[in-house]
This record gives C-alpha cells, sequence and structure tokens, in this order.
C-alpha cells in the first residue's frame, strides 16, 4: 500500500556571509551546506494500519510526511502510496489522501466552515448524498454542529483543528497523513480528537500515519512505531516492543507517605511511594512491601512512553 | 463576512488610479491638443482604461509569492484542483462585484463628459471583448510568473514591481500610446505591456489602426507566458520547501 524504498530529501541552504563584502560576495559564488533531512529511509506500510512517526524536533519526520503525501519531491528514492507516485500529485491520487497540518490550511478564514464544506464538495467533486452523509457522520462525531455558521476566524484553537479535521475527511480519504493533529489543543480535546483519528480508522478503514510530541497520541492510537532521528530511520517495529527493550523495568508504587517502605529502596515522590526495578524483582518487591505493610495499595506500572524515548533519544539501551 | 467585504472594496478603489491620471492629463490639455488627444479624448480613454483594469485586474502576485513564501501554498496542493485553476475561478467570481463597482463611477463621469459617449459597432464590441479576454490572461499569466519566482527568490514581487513601472509607461496606463516619441511608440506595438492594456482600449475607441495585428500580437504573448508559466510552475515545485506548518 505504502512502499518507501531509501527515501532521501536533501536541502541545500545558502551560508550568508557577514557584512557588505560578505553580501556581495555571495552574489558570485554563494556558499552553500547540504542539510540531510531524510536520509535513505525504508519501509512498508499495509492498508488500514496506524503507524506513528516519533522523533525530536528536525528529526525528519514532517518532511517524510511531506514526501508521502505529495508535497516535496524527494532529492532521492522511490515512493508509492496507493499505486501512486505522490510528487505526481495526480488528482485521483490527492482524491484519495489527505494531510492535516496545523489549524490554518482549508478553512477559508473570513467565511465559516460550513462553505469551506461546500467549497470541498465541488472540489471533490463528491455526490451531494454522500457528501451530506459523510458531514452529517463527521459533525456528530466531532460535536461541531453549532459551529458550521460562525465565521472560522472566531471559532477557538480546538474548535477550528476539529472543523479543520472535517475539512480533510469529507472525501473519506483512505489514508491520513497527520502532522500533530492535536497540537496546542487543551487535555479534554486531545483526548477528543484521539477518539475521533481511532474511529475514523476503524469505521472507514483508513490508515492513519500521524507525528506527534505528545506521546499519549502514539500510546493512545499507533500500535506501530517508526523512530526517526537526525533523518534516518532508527526503529520500525511494534510500540510496545520498543518500550519493552528501552525499559524492562517496572514501577511499583504504593499510595500515601509510608516512611516505613524506605528501607526497601522505595522513594516518596507525588504523595506515593515508587521504586523501579527490572521485571523479575516486581514479585519479590511486592511481597516484601506487604510484609511491611499488610494494607499498603499498590500498583505496578510501565515506564512512561516520554520516558522511554527520552532514554532512547539519550543512547540508553536497555540492558 | 462585512470584513471580507470591505478588504474587497478597498482594493477595488486602489484600482481606480485611471481617474487619478485623467485629472492630470484633463489639466494638461486644457490649453489645447496634445498629439491630437484633447480633453474629451483624455476623458474617453482614460474612461476606457479604467474599465479595462478593472475587468483584467488581478493579484496573482502578491496571492502567489505570499503562498510559497509561507507555505500556506501547501493545502492547495494537495487538493485534486489546481491552485491557480482555484485563482481563475476566485478572479472569475469577482467580476459581477467589480461590475457592480465599476458602473457608478462610468455613470458619473459621463454625467461629468457627456460626451464621451459613444455606441461602438457590434463588430468592434466582438473584438473588444477578445481583445480584452487575451489582456487578461496575459496579465495574469504576468503575475504568475513573477509570483512563481517565489520559488526561487525572496523578492519577487519588489521584481513585479519594475515590470509595473516600465508597463506604467509603455502599456498606456500613465498616458496613451499616441503621446510617445515614435521610436518608443512603435517599438511598443510588439511588447506584451500593451498586450494587457493599450490594446483592448484602442480596439474599442477606433484608435488602433490594424485590430487584428494587435489581437495577433496579444494571442502571441499569451502563448509564450502560458508556455513559460507551465515549465516554471513544475521546476518551482520540484523545488518548493513547503515551509511552515
Amino acid at each position: 500500500m505504502i512502499e518507501v524504498h531509501g527515501l532521501s530529501k536533501t536541502y541545500r541552504v545558502p551560508l550568508k556571509e557577514e557584512g557588505l563584502t560578505g553580501s556581495l560576495r555571495s552574489l558570485f559564488s554563494r556558499r552553500t551546506r547540504d542539510i540531510h533531512a531524510v536520509a535513505d529511509v525504508s519501509f512498508t506500510i499495509h492498508q488500514g494500519e496506524r503507524v506513528g512517526f516519533l522523533g525530536p524536533n528536525g528529526a525528519g519526520k514532517t518532511t517524510t510526511l511531506k514526501m508521502l503525501s505529495g508535497l516535496l519531491h524527494p532529492t532521492a528514492g522511490q515512493v508509492s502510496v496507493l499505486g501512486f507516485r505522490p510528487q505526481d500529485r495526480n488528482p485521483d491520487y490527492l482524491r484519495r489522501i489527505t494531510l492535516v497540518m496545523g489549524q490554518k490550511q482549508q478553512l477559508m478564514w473570513d467565511l465559516p466552515p460550513q462553505e469551506t464544506f461546500e467549497l470541498n464538495r465541488a472540489m471533490y467533486d463528491l455526490d451531494r448524498k454522500d457528501w451530506r452523509q459523510t458531514l452529517d457522520e463527521l459533525v456528530a462525531m466531532l460535536k461541531i454542529e453549532e459551529l458550521l455558521d460562525k465565521p472560522s476566524r472566531n471559532l477557538s484553537l480546538g474548535e477550528r483543528m476539529k472543523c479543520e479535521l472535517a475539512a480533510a475527511l469529507l472525501h473519506r480519504p483512505q489514508v491520513l497523513f497527520l502532522d500533530e493533529p492535536t497540537i496546542g489543543l487543551d487535555v479534554e480535546m486531545q483526548a477528543q480528537v484521539r477518539s475521533f483519528i481511532a474511529d475514523v480508522n476503524e469505521r472507514f478503514g483508513a490508515t492513519v500515519i500521524l507525528t506527534s510530541h505528545y506521546m499519549q497520541d502514539i500510546t493512545a492510537l499507533t500500535p506501530r512505531l517508526l523512530v526517526i532521528d537526525q533523518g534516518r530511520l532508527r526503529y520500525d517495529g511494534p510500540r510496545d516492543e520498543l518500550a519493552h527493550r528501552i525499559a524492562p523495568e517496572r514501577r511499583v508504587t504504593v499510595r500515601g507517605s509510608q516512611p516505613a517502605l524506605l528501607p526497601l529502596g522505595l522513594t516518596e515522590a507525588h504523595g506515593r511511594m515508587v521504586a523501579t526495578v527490572p521485571t523479575d524483582r516486581v514479585n519479590s518487591l511486592l511481597g516484601e512491601v506487604l510484609d511491611h505493610l499488610p494494607t499498603a495499595d499498590l500498583g505496578v506500572e510501565e515506564i512512561p512512553l516520554d520516558e522511554v524515548m527520552g532514554r532512547y533519544f539519550r543512547g540508553e539501551e536497555g540492558s | 463576512m462585512v470584513a471580507y467585504r470591505a478588504e474587497m472594496v478597498v482594493w477595488i478603489l486602489t484600482a481606480t488610479m485611471p481617474l487619478v491620471m485623467l485629472a492630470l492629463w484633463n489639466a494638461a490639455a486644457a490649453q489645447g491638443p496634445l498629439a491630437g488627444f484633447g480633453q474629451a479624448e483624455f476623458a474617453r480613454y482614460f474612461t476606457a482604461t479604467l474599465v479595462v483594469r478593472q475587468l483584467t485586474g488581478t493579484w496573482l502576485v502578491w496571492e502567489l509569492s505570499n503562498m510559497v513564501r509561507t507555505g500556506s501554498l501547501s493545502p492547495q496542493l494537495l487538493r485534486p484542483l489546481h491552485p491557480l485553476s482555484l485563482n481563475l475561478a476566485e478572479t472569475l467570481a469577482a467580476l459581477p462585484f467589480r461590475l457592480v463597482v465599476l458602473t457608478p463611477i462610468v455613470a458619473a463621469l459621463l454625467v461629468w463628459r457627456p460626451d464621451i459617449a459613444f455606441l461602438p459597432a457590434p463588430s468592434t464590441l466582438l473584438l473588444t471583448a477578445l481583445s480584452t479576454v487575451l489582456a487578461f490572461l496575459l496579465s495574469w499569466l504576468v503575475q504568475g510568473l513573477f509570483g512563481m519566482l517565489a520559488f526561487w527568490l525572496d523578492q519577487s514581487v519588489g521584481l513585479f514591481s519594475v515590470w509595473f513601472a516600465i508597463y506604467a509607461l509603455l502599456g498606456g496606463y500613465f498616458l496613451p500610446l499616441p503621446l510617445l516619441p515614435p521610436m518608443v511608440r512603435d517599438a511598443a506595438r510588439w511588447l506584451p505591456f500593451q498586450a494587457t492594456l493599450a490594446a483592448p482600449v484602442e480596439i474599442l475607441l477606433g484608435t488602433n489602426g490594424d485590430p487584428l495585428e494587435a489581437l495577433a500580437v496579444q494571442l502571441g504573448w499569451v502563448l509564450v507566458a502560458g508556455a513559460l508559466a507551465a515549465w516554471m510552475w513544475r521546476a518551482g515545485l520540484r523545488r518548493y520547501g513547503a515551509v511552515g506548518a
């Protein structure tokens, strides 16, 4: 479905020399530097998968997404999505995909979202009945009924994002490229958008590829991870497997401040006692805690994904 | 919605420069005709200029260079309609509104100088219509070309103002072409500047000795600009950085 082979994108940026003489000299001989935003990346994604692109700022996630959608021409390598070469931007291809990037994409600033939805119906040449049905469905899922006839500039960030998502999905794309779909939204709105994306994936069978800084997005949405760092693909596989490899420990917690447990190696943090131990130590530690404190309110947690990724990017592989 | 409309009115009013030029030349011709242009001829010429400018106006150079520099071209590139087709449709959709603004201004000019009114022959109207369509296509394409320079340069709009300065002199915008020195005037006939304005104006007023030649020159420039635009668009998109969110 999505086949990527040896994909690379190199930007040639001019080096600005200082001062007037430098500016004059650069008119004649421009010194440039190559920046390898994406270097030799290969992967395959199947229909209906949900995949997360993860990596630090400037790692090449968004550049990859832009090449997959057809916005950027690759410097080298082959991309095939749904059998199309994305950068040809064949209208038949564009009718089958969508890219959501930020909140100022499709909505016409001075007009209500309804007008954008109408424009998209014409632009994508959608059957009015199908369009109406999809729109009703999206409006209900996103709860944006009251926003439809307000000018877009009067909408809040979260409201605009939801309307952008509706506009981006009206033509029922088979592939969704989502760049930071929850950025800038409050926790409640983030959760709504997340469950909406999962819904679209399940109901329409759409393939979802997303980048995000919020690990909750990744944890909730994408069982498969592609970790990109400095333009290179560092990991491609199940999210849980990476977590187990990087952070094989478990976190044992006890509710409340319990000084009695200090000798067992638990420390107090945020009103609870915590110890991070290897998986095979969990059971014995739980036993010891109960010996000391039979009424303890116990919990065992995995290491949160953002901590896992922090370790990964610092180069701390698990034992 | 009101703010949206108000912005359009401001845009359209700034395009009424021919009225300013009319006032200047009207004063200059007070002592007698200049190169055959008396006050009535100037009034007729700049009224026609105003009409043609309104019907052929476009802001593509600003819109396109802005979209390229800020990356707001990106969402348009991912819809199944060509961004330039969208712009063309938007420009045509604004035409009725432009006519609404134009009508009272032309009516006021006719009240001021009833002697400028005339009834063109149907064949003249047909040729004028053709010439106006070509003038619109050419100025739209030229603005598109300068706008596309933004794929390579930061200052594409600045370059367009160089074009505009030449156009103002050789295109019939600041002064009717017959007022130019004969050598310049003869050269200007073959240049693209007059093809975007003076050509339809002179055909309408019947002051162009060879309307068909004027149309042919216009068509030639439209084809050249169109081919160049198609090539530049493809080359530009290969360079496009899709910056911004």
